[in-house]
């Protein structure tokens, strides 16, 4: 580890520097090219750091590599004549050049596939470009690999369950061996905020209390000034503060002079220390959907570990460590610990690499996502492949006449191949550029909770998986019916009269094969679309056990000190009486931290329970008399909060139902005691339960406390429920709040629903792309049925002509045709539900109350799919019915 | 065996080169060209050219030690246009200065 404050050395990304040492083994020059880059690296590094520095590197060694393999390739084939000749003589040209007047011949045709492979490539470079940040691309950090995220051993639901004291940090930093440095940063900063005064009107900022040596541990140097020293990250040492990129651009107009002034923070004077790289996304890794602007010293020392469980820790391996032998080492480590000091609590560490922490939650999903790219470039090639076979008998005569002019089936295969890929890189540009427009998209999108979302982007890597998958989709599409049309027999074909011969049995099997390969497809696709569907539904149908519309929030952080808690609890008094006094304000309540947002967790026993027995743990909620009201939450039993319970009246709490349950099993729950420490506090009221952390968790067990009586907060969250229109109502309380403090950021108000939003976000996103892929594969199969008849049904024109002349009817004709899409359509149905079926059960994890089997998801697909199947046979099943039999036989 | 043609890049690199002085290093010169040529020199095409120009005669190289930290503790490639390399050198300058003469008008003319 260097010093605090002193950036680390920086080094090339050991892939690429290996890859450029295999590349220049043989050269003699070798290893000064290997110093040539080591030393533009270091210029980079230095220049815009680290981060930045090993994706040039990279870039660099990719440039030269390719360099060298033109290179090398360019003289083989000078020394071997017939491979150049096969690759360059002039057949290759030829047959693009014949390639391109067919295309401008049919340019319709030529486009729609462009368009459908198109949709494919797109589908599989954006899913791949999504999953890229996630799966793929190192972490924003220096030597990502080595980051490892050491919790607590509880459940992640619960915060307080997962985070650390900070004397188990400093236990870390002093004993254990496999470590170069251990961080960590203050998880329940969502808590409190920053009221930014001074320099433009008043602004909320969000701030991370991080240890002094956090930028140092991830390798992450700031692009403007310094970073913290262990005087600034001392229990009360001089308030620092380090800019984000995106404060520093918006707020401060990318001034460099801004480093080394003096902000003003809640009323107090920070200095600025240093501004973070773009690279650096806070938000974006540890905690999605959150906006970080600044990030202040969090010391750790005995102070802060009084608060108890608080810490988020970060690690970064020794080189001779493993996450295992981090784990052992801990293991041994603590035991030791608990073994010396028996009254310590809260010592356990989990130890996995910092990726699995920062995508683990997500990647069953991603790889959903994945799984059904793959299967549209599938029904993308089908398809494709499907509509060439189908026109291949008008090739036919073209093809005879080549072959017996002496081309050979080679050539035959080539020219059709060589179409077949033009069409397929052309759809593969279509493809970059819907790729490209979908990420811009996905980047952009704010309040989704999912991590590094913003790093989305089609870059290098993304464009080479464009370019294969059109490439082996030229292929793919192009070598079945190529061989077909080879196979041709060409004497055959020339005495047909020139009208291309129609298909035989084989060709017409193999393409309504392809129909029930499409239909099955489609079906998995769709199976997965429709049971995510049906598990969004069901997680919206959750009773979150209060009302979110039309009820707006704002996280108020009064500028003012106050001497007393009395006078603290008076002001808040104030704004609740103000704003209720408000023209269409129907309540007004308080509360420390939200549903669906912040949550913290503490442990209470009954008062039955001994002081030995184990205590439960709640969430903790420090409310005020009209918040219940205002979030509209039931009141099951008993009252609810008052302005009279003060801190000189007994201390009073309400339990939801849950709680009381737990608590109090079999009994009523009011007049009750819940021991909080040795404290006890009366239950007077008991609500009903509250989907604190989501609507897919249980509520667990919540305690309500009257801010009155516990002021153990930073900030509270007002909310204002109103019939007017949302604006109105802001601008209302905003100009209230101002009067009361106008230092007050007020200006950032949040309606409820979009706290919902934000919480189902991960899943509405997975459902956005599954449904445009379902989309897809429909439009698709319409495509392929469609076309398939329409060939079929102008291949059989003759047969179909002599069938009305011999007395059938255009009814029984059109149903013969549509019962043959109905069968091919069931079949494709009855595979593609067999295979989705079994598939399902891998992604079952994913659903949310509903099971693989979901009837309605059964029913409602099935349907869906035979009626396209249906309506795409009967347009071409009516064009047969109408079919003059008289002027077809006489042709 | 030295060949006395010599291309327009190559003509650059070795003047390059020369131009360095006590540090005649591929990072340098390529510095040099992006810089004073403007233009845009990729590490592959300048490797090829003192390659090139190194099999016709006209440079001479040597691995020294590394001096700097930033190496990261590899050797750097010390360039040494040959005497072959300067008469090749001086015949472009010969051709160029003879096709100029006389074009000074022209060329300095306000275009």
């Amino acid at each position: 580890m260097s010093p605090p404050g002193a950036s680390p050395p920086p080094h090339p990304p050991g892939p690429a520097r290996r890859l450029l040492e295999r590349l220049v083994a043989g050269d003699p020059a070798g290893p000064s090219i290997l110093g040539d880059l080591h030393e533009d690296f270091v210029r980079v590094a230095r220049r815009r750091g680290g981060f930045a520095a090993r994706w040039w590197y990279r870039r660099e060694v990719v440039a030269l590599a390719l360099d060298r393999g033109a290179a090398a390739s360019s003289s083989l084939l000078r020394r071997n004549g017939p491979v150049h000749d096969m690759l360059f003589r002039p057949g290759w040209m030829q047959d693009a050049r014949v390639g391109l007047r067919r295309f401008r011949r049919e340019p319709g045709f030529a486009l729609l596939l462009v368009l459908v492979i198109g949709l494919g490539v797109g589908a599989t470079t954006a899913v791949y470009s999504v999953l890229r940040p996630l799966l793929i691309a190192p972490l924003p950090f220096e030597h990502p690999e080595r980051l490892v995220w050491v919790e607590n051993d509880g459940d992640r639901a619960s915060l307080s369950s997962v985070t650390s004291r900070t004397s188990n940090l400093r236990d870390f930093r002093a004993s254990s061996r496999s470590f170069d440095g251990v961080t960590g940063y203050f998880a329940f900063f969502e808590q409190s905020s920053y009221a930014l005064s001074g320099d433009g009107p008043p602004e909320e900022l969000v701030g991370v209390g991080v240890a002094d040596d956090f930028f140092d541990v991830l390798g992450v140097t700031p692009v403007l000034g310094r970073d913290f020293t262990p005087e600034e990250g001392a229990w009360n040492g001089p308030p620092a503060v380090m800019l984000t990129h995106r404060l520093f651009t918006h707020r401060f107009e990318a001034d460099p002079d801004i480093v080394g002034r003096t902000i003003t923070l809640n009323g107090r004077g920070w200095e600025v220390v240093g501004v973070l790289p773009p690279s650096f996304d806070f938000s974006s890794v540890f905690k999605p959907g959150v906006p970080v602007d600044i990030l202040v010293p969090f010391a750790i020392s005995d102070e802060t570990d009084r608060w108890g469980n608080t810490l988020s820790i970060v690690g970064r391996l020794r080189d001779d460590a493993s996450v295992e032998s981090a784990q052992a080492d801990l293991d041994a480590l603590l035991s030791g610990i608990a073994e010396a000091q028996p009254d310590r609590w809260g010592l356990a560490a989990r130890v996995s690499p910092l990726r699995d922490y920062v995508s683990g939650a997500f990647r069953p999903v991603l790889f959903l996502l994945a799984g059904a790219a793959g299967t549209v470039i599938l029904l993308v090639c089908v398809n494709v492949a499907n509509v060439l076979l189908a026109r291949s008998p008008r090739r036919s005569r073209e093809i005879a006449v080549r072959r017996a002019l002496g081309a050979t089936r080679g050539q035959v295969v080539r020219q059709q191949l060589v179409e077949s890929v033009m069409l397929a890189t052309a759809g593969g540009g279509v493809g970059v550029l819907i790729a490209t427009l979908v990420s811009r998209g996905v980047a952009r999108t704010s309040g989704v909770d999912i991590p590094l979302l913003s790093s989305v982007q089609v870059e290098g890597s993304a464009l080479v998986i464009a370019l294969m998958s059109a490439l082996v989709t030229g292929v793919a599409v192009g070598i079945l019916p190529a061989l077909r049309a080879a196979d041709g027999s060409e004497s055959g074909t020339l005495r047909s009269g020139g009208r291309g011969s129609s298909h035989g049995k084989g060709t017409r099997g193999l393409l309504e094969g392809l129909v029930v390969a499409e239909v099955a497809i489609a079906c998995v696709l769709l199976l997965a679309g429709g049971l995510f569907l049906r598990s969004f539904q069901q997680v919206l149908e959750v009773d979150l056990g209060f009302e979110p519309e039309g009820a707006l929030a704002w996280t108020l952080n009064p500028g003012g000190a106050f001497e007393s808690v009395t006078e603290e609890a008076d002001f808040y008094r104030e704004v609740s009486r103000q704003l209720s006094d408000l023209p269409g304000v129907e309540s007004v309540g308080l509360i420390d931290a939200l549903p669906l947002g912040k949550n913290r967790s503490w442990m209470v026993r009954a008062d039955h329970q001994l002081p030995s027995d184990p205590p439960s743990e709640i969430f903790p909620h420090l409310a005020d008399p009209g918040y219940r009201a205002a979030m509209r939450i039931p009141l099951v039993e008993g009252r609810d909060l008052a302005w009279t319970d003060t801190d000189e009246t007994d201390p009073v709490v309400l339990l939801n139902e849950s709680a009381a349950a737990a608590l109090f099993p079999g009994e009523n729950a009011v007049g009750r005691d819940v021991m909080l420490g040795s404290n006890a506090w009366r239950v007077v009221g008991v609500v009903a339960d509250v989907r604190h952390v989501g609507p897919e968790r249980p509520a667990g067990l919540q305690v309500y406390f009257p801010i009155t009586q516990l002021w153990d907060y930073g900030t509270l969250d007002l909310v204002v429920r109103s019939d007017r229109a949302a604006a109105e109502v802001a601008d209302a309380v905003s100009a209230t709040l101002s009067g009361l403090d106008a230092s007050m950021p007020t200006r950032q108000v949040t309606p409820l629903p979009a706290s919902v939003d934000r919480i189902v976000s991960p899943r509405r996103f997975a459902l956005r792309i599954l449904s445009a892929f379902g989309v897809v594969a429909l439009v698709l199969v319409a495509l392929g049925i469609y076309g398939v008849l329409s060939h079929s049904v102008s291949e059989r024109r003759k047969e179909i002509a002599i069938r009305m002349a011999v007395g059938a009817t255009a009814e029984s004709v059109r149903r013969s045709l549509v019962l043959r899409t109905a069968v091919l359509a069931l079949a494709g149905l009855v595979i593609g539900l067999a295979v989705g079926l079994v598939g399902t059960r891998t992604v079952e994890s994913l659903l949310f109350g509903v099971a693989p089997t979901d009837p309605l998801t059964l029913v409602g697909l099935t349907g869906l799919l035979l009626g396209v199947s249906l309506l795409s046979g009967t347009v071409p099943a009516v064009r047969a019915s109408r079919t003059n039999s008289a002027r077809v036989l006489k042709e | 065996m030295a060949t006395d043609k010599l291309g327009e890049f190559e003509l650059l690199v070795l003047l390059s080169i020369l131009r360095q002085g006590d540090e005649p290093f591929a990072n340098r010169v390529r510095d040099d060209l992006e810089e004073h040529a403007h233009r845009r020199v990729t590490r592959g095409a300048l490797y090829r050219t003192l390659d090139r120009l190194a099999d016709k005669g006209f440079l001479r190289w040597s691995l020294d030690t590394a001096e700097v930290p930033e190496r990261g503790g590899h050797p750097v490639r010390r360039l040494e246009v040959t005497e072959a390399g300067l008469a090749a050198v001086r015949r472009s300058r010969d051709v160029l200065t003879s096709f100029l003469r006389g074009l000074d008008p022209l060329l300095d003319a306000p275009s």
